[in-house]
């Protein structure tokens, strides 16, 4: 793959083998400029911002998505295609249990595939999975942080205006089968970051933040949730060194 | 206390470790690896058995052939007290690495099956317990047994898809082989599902008796036994690790 990929602009090498994939541009620059290590921005094209830098004693890169399964197919495609192995997705959700406040943090194990995308991939019965290093690596740097986490399976959906608190009509009616069925949260890019992932053998996981319940109507103050945010980060960005030294081990 | 409708069993007879064999006939081989076994039921194609493993309760359910079958084995199971369960089964290789022998560990499952989709509609990821799948990997690694670790595929129609079907079945397969899933079996997936919806901790492990590719096949119960007293170990030693946290 010597070639320039369409979206993304870069090509073999370019970018660091383990990358983090927030949804947001701006999230993007933040996790490249404040967290990384003598940060290099490489592409700007679309919704894909990429910088590479380094995090401890090892070689990362930041790559956002946009918001979907869509445009995050064509990222983490294109990211493989030029040699990238590992993918930590952080970004934020709506939570689906009374026990996840706004910035509790979740480590992802599966997703319900609501979306579009996956299915042009593989038959709807085929799991969404993390892969079960990345998430042991979340775990392990979770506890190192001395983070508290809920661990499950969430949904990934791609209507934000049918579930969600600015939805229209009964959105909680909507979501309640899932709910009942003890799905942690709802957003909207895991579930075709993973079968991709399975597809490709690629090694995906996830990180989230709830920033508001949908059953319980709670928000969270902006602060608060930074600083989960910025948690989620550094658990994440530690995965990402640990995975890239094959610390599978759970601790 | 009533008695469970199927299983004959009643909370208070067995473990909150269970291992779920899918032959009733495999249960007694299993339980002689537990100290001190008292067969508890024996109805339909369901056959308890409770003991000690280095001083743990431990039991063995079989659950017979199926997700109908499994389902109602690890639901009586549930409401009997099992908080941790583990299928041990045979499966039909879909990759050429994988030998006849090898140790499958899955980290979820592809559910094509009728009886998961009656409880959560067919989006839903079947998904073994992680910290299940992180003992078992940790008891075959403290052992030197190869493990494969990944997706495997669950289905109902034996004659649909095995290398005793008719000779079109690796067409049918084609997209789960090249969607890198493991092998082929017929009951994870819903044991997955329900153990996700009921809060409790549940995983498998399979050892390869066929190669669906090669068609090659183990057949000789001489040679399936052993491969049964290994993953029962193996079993036990994930219980033993998960207690210790």
């Amino acid at each position: 793959m010597e070639q320039v990929q369409y979206h993304i602009r870069c090509k073999k090498d370019e970018v660091n083998k383990a990358v983090l994939l927030p949804g947001d541009i701006e999230r993007a620059d933040y996790i490249g400029t404040q967290f990384f290590r003598d940060s290099k921005k490489i592409v700007e094209n679309r919704e894909f911002h990429i910088y590479n830098g380094g995090y401890e004693n090892k070689p990362v890169a930041v790559c956002s998505t946009g918001i979907g399964c869509m445009s995050a197919a064509v990222a983490i495609e294109e990211l493989t295609n030029i040699g990238c192995k590992y993918f930590i997705r952080v970004g934020t959700c709506g939570s689906l249990s009374p026990e996840i406040n706004p910035g509790d943090i979740i480590i992802v194990t599966g997703a319900v595939r609501g979306d579009g995308a996956s299915k042009e991939y593989v038959p709807i019965e085929y799991p969404a999975v993390a892969d079960y290093r990345v998430v042991t690596a979340l775990r392990n740097r979770a506890k190192k942080e001395g983070v508290d986490y809920s661990l499950g399976i969430i949904r990934t959906h791609d209507a934000f205006y049918m579930e969600s608190p600015f939805a229209f009509g009964d959105y909680k009616k909507r979501v309640a089968i899932w709910a009942e069925a003890g799905v942690l949260a709802i957003e909207n890019e895991s579930s075709t970051l993973f079968v991709i992932g399975s597809l490709r053998k690629v090694q995906v996981g996830a990180i989230l933040v709830a920033v508001g319940n949908l059953i319980t109507g709670k928000k969270g103050t902006k602060d608060d949730l930074q600083k989960s945010i910025d948690k989620a980060i550094t658990i994440a960005a530690g995965a990402l060194v640990d995975l890239q030294e094959g610390k599978e081990k759970k601790i | 206390m009533k008695k469970m409708h199927h299983l004959q069993i009643e909370p208070g007879q067995i473990g909150e470790f269970v291992i779920m064999p899918g032959d009733p006939g495999r249960c007694h081989l299993i339980a002689e690896h537990f100290e001190n076994p008292q067969l508890i039921a024996q109805s339909r194609e369901y056959v308890t058995y409770t003991g000690k493993y280095k001083g743990l309760t431990v039991s063995v359910t079989s659950t017979g052939m199926g997700c109908p079958s499994a389902a109602i084995a690890l639901e009586e199971l549930i409401m009997s007290g099992a908080k941790y369960l583990v299928r041990l089964g045979t499966t039909g290789a879909l990759q050429k690495n994988i030998n006849l022998g090898d140790i499958i560990i899955p980290t979820s499952a592809v559910r094509l099956e009728g009886t998961s989709v009656e409880y959560i509609p067919i989006e839903f990821p079947a998904i073994a317990d992680i910290d299940i799948v992180d003992a078992l990997i940790k008891a075959a690694r403290e052992k030197n047994l190869k493990s494969h670790i990944g997706i495997i595929m669950s289905h109902d129609a034996f004659y649909k898809g095995s290398v005793f079907a008719d000779p079109d079945f690796l067409k049918r397969e084609q997209v789960w082989i090249d969607s890198n899933v493991l092998s082929v079996e017929n009951e994870s997936s819903a044991l997955f599902t329900i153990g996700y919806l009921r809060k409790v901790k549940v995983g498998t492990i399979l050892t390869a008796v066929a190669n669906h590719l090669t068609r090659e096949v183990i057949t000789d119960e001489e040679k399936i036994n052993p491969i049964f007293y290994r993953m029962t170990d193996l079993c036990l030693e994930a219980f033993k690790n998960m207690e210790k946290g």
